[in-house]
């Protein structure tokens, strides 16, 4: 009995060791694979590249919204498959194994992006609740998206704008997401919403931050709108 | 008599429309400027786009309620002050233009 016990005791840091290198593999993968193919975009520490001559500038990784799983989605889709008007960020899937690209994510996240989780639960906890009343709720969403996002991203959302169309003829190049493709959840939506896309690693400040015109409770509404009745991806 | 009273309401309708002052807004830099007018009611305020993209100014406010619309590079936009009532006008692209009128 005691053998047997001081046997199990015995095994337990193996198997600790086993799951920390398993780990660390997968990690040191992702990060020759992000030095190998991604640096010279998204920078060493998923800063961006700043000398890159692009209208679309590559996101600041590490202050993207995405978590692990999306990130994994969007490394592996592209960015235009998940509702980029830009084509910049292309589909690797192509180019790497699943597993490999699982990788590449598992280490942006962990390298330089491990504050999102905790950052993104912060924000949500201090953020004011919706409206109870669902049907008031739905029509404020309806009226914010019709009266301002619709302007830029489409009245059905799809990033085809009059809007984007006018500011071409001046070289102003504008590049609204197609909200019926975004992989965005209600909650990250809202934070989109109420703190702007440079926020959260874009370049340019095209999407504003609208928490000084709409309380939280609006913000909540118009992103229940976008996700319920204006993304067509799964839920 | 009533047509003594509708050619003395002719008259001051004329003197009002004479008084009343064209104000002139531009939108550059993503900012309203002036930021701030006092006018009166039945002035009217000339919306101008100077920036190299589109605005939409607009007021929520029910007794002054208007909506320039898309207005494009360039393009000029009237509308009359209708109330005695201040309002504030936005623009639905940018969340950080205001401009407030106040109506003396």
């Amino acid at each position: 009995m005691k053998i047997k016990k001081i046997l199990l005791l015995s095994l337990i840091p193996l198997s600790v060791f086993a799951s920390n290198v398993k780990i660390s593999t997968e990690y040191l993968e992702g990060e020759r694979l992000y030095k190998q193919t991604c640096v010279s975009c998204h920078g060493m520490h998923g800063e961006t590249n700043q000398d890159m001559q692009l209208t679309v500038k590559p996101r600041r990784l590490k202050e993207s919204i995405l978590s692990q799983s999306q990130m994994v989605k969007m490394i592996s889709d592209g960015g235009h498959a998940w509702g980029a008007h830009s084509d910049i960020m292309p589909a690797f899937k192509y180019v790497f194994e699943e597993e490999q690209i699982e990788n590449i994510a598992l280490y942006v996240t962990t390298a330089f992006n491990y504050e999102r989780t905790a950052k993104v639960k912060k924000l949500l906890l201090e953020s004011k609740p919706a409206i109870n009343d669902v049907k008031k709720r739905t029509r404020m969403g309806k009226k914010i998206f019709k009266r301002n996002c619709s302007l830029c991203h489409g009245v059905t959302g799809n990033g085809d704008s009059v809007y984007v169309e006018q500011s071409k003829e001046n070289q102003q190049f504008l590049f609204p997401y197609d909200l019926t493709k975004i992989l965005l959840d209600e909650d990250q939506i809202f934070l989109y919403a109420k703190f702007g896309g440079h926020f959260w690693g874009t370049d340019k400040k095209d999407m504003p931050s609208w928490k000084k015109k709409y309380n939280d409770g609006k913000l909540k509404a118009v992103a229940e709108y976008i996700n319920e009745k204006i993304k067509k991806t799964s839920k | 008599m009533k047509k003594i009273v509708t050619t003395s309401l002719v008259a001051l309708a004329l003197v009002v429309s004479a008084n009343a002052k064209n104000w002139e807004v531009d939108q550059k830099g993503k900012t309203f400027v002036p930021s701030a007018l006092t006018v009166h009611k039945g002035d009217t305020i000339t919306f101008k786009n100077s920036d190299p993209f589109a605005h939409n100014a607009y007021t929520d406010e029910e007794t002054n309620e208007f909506d320039v619309g898309m207005q494009a590079t360039g393009k000029e936009t009237k509308m009359t002050v209708n109330s005695a009532e201040s309002f504030s006008v936005e623009c639905a692209i940018h969340p950080n233009m205001l401009l407030e009128v106040t109506v003396e």
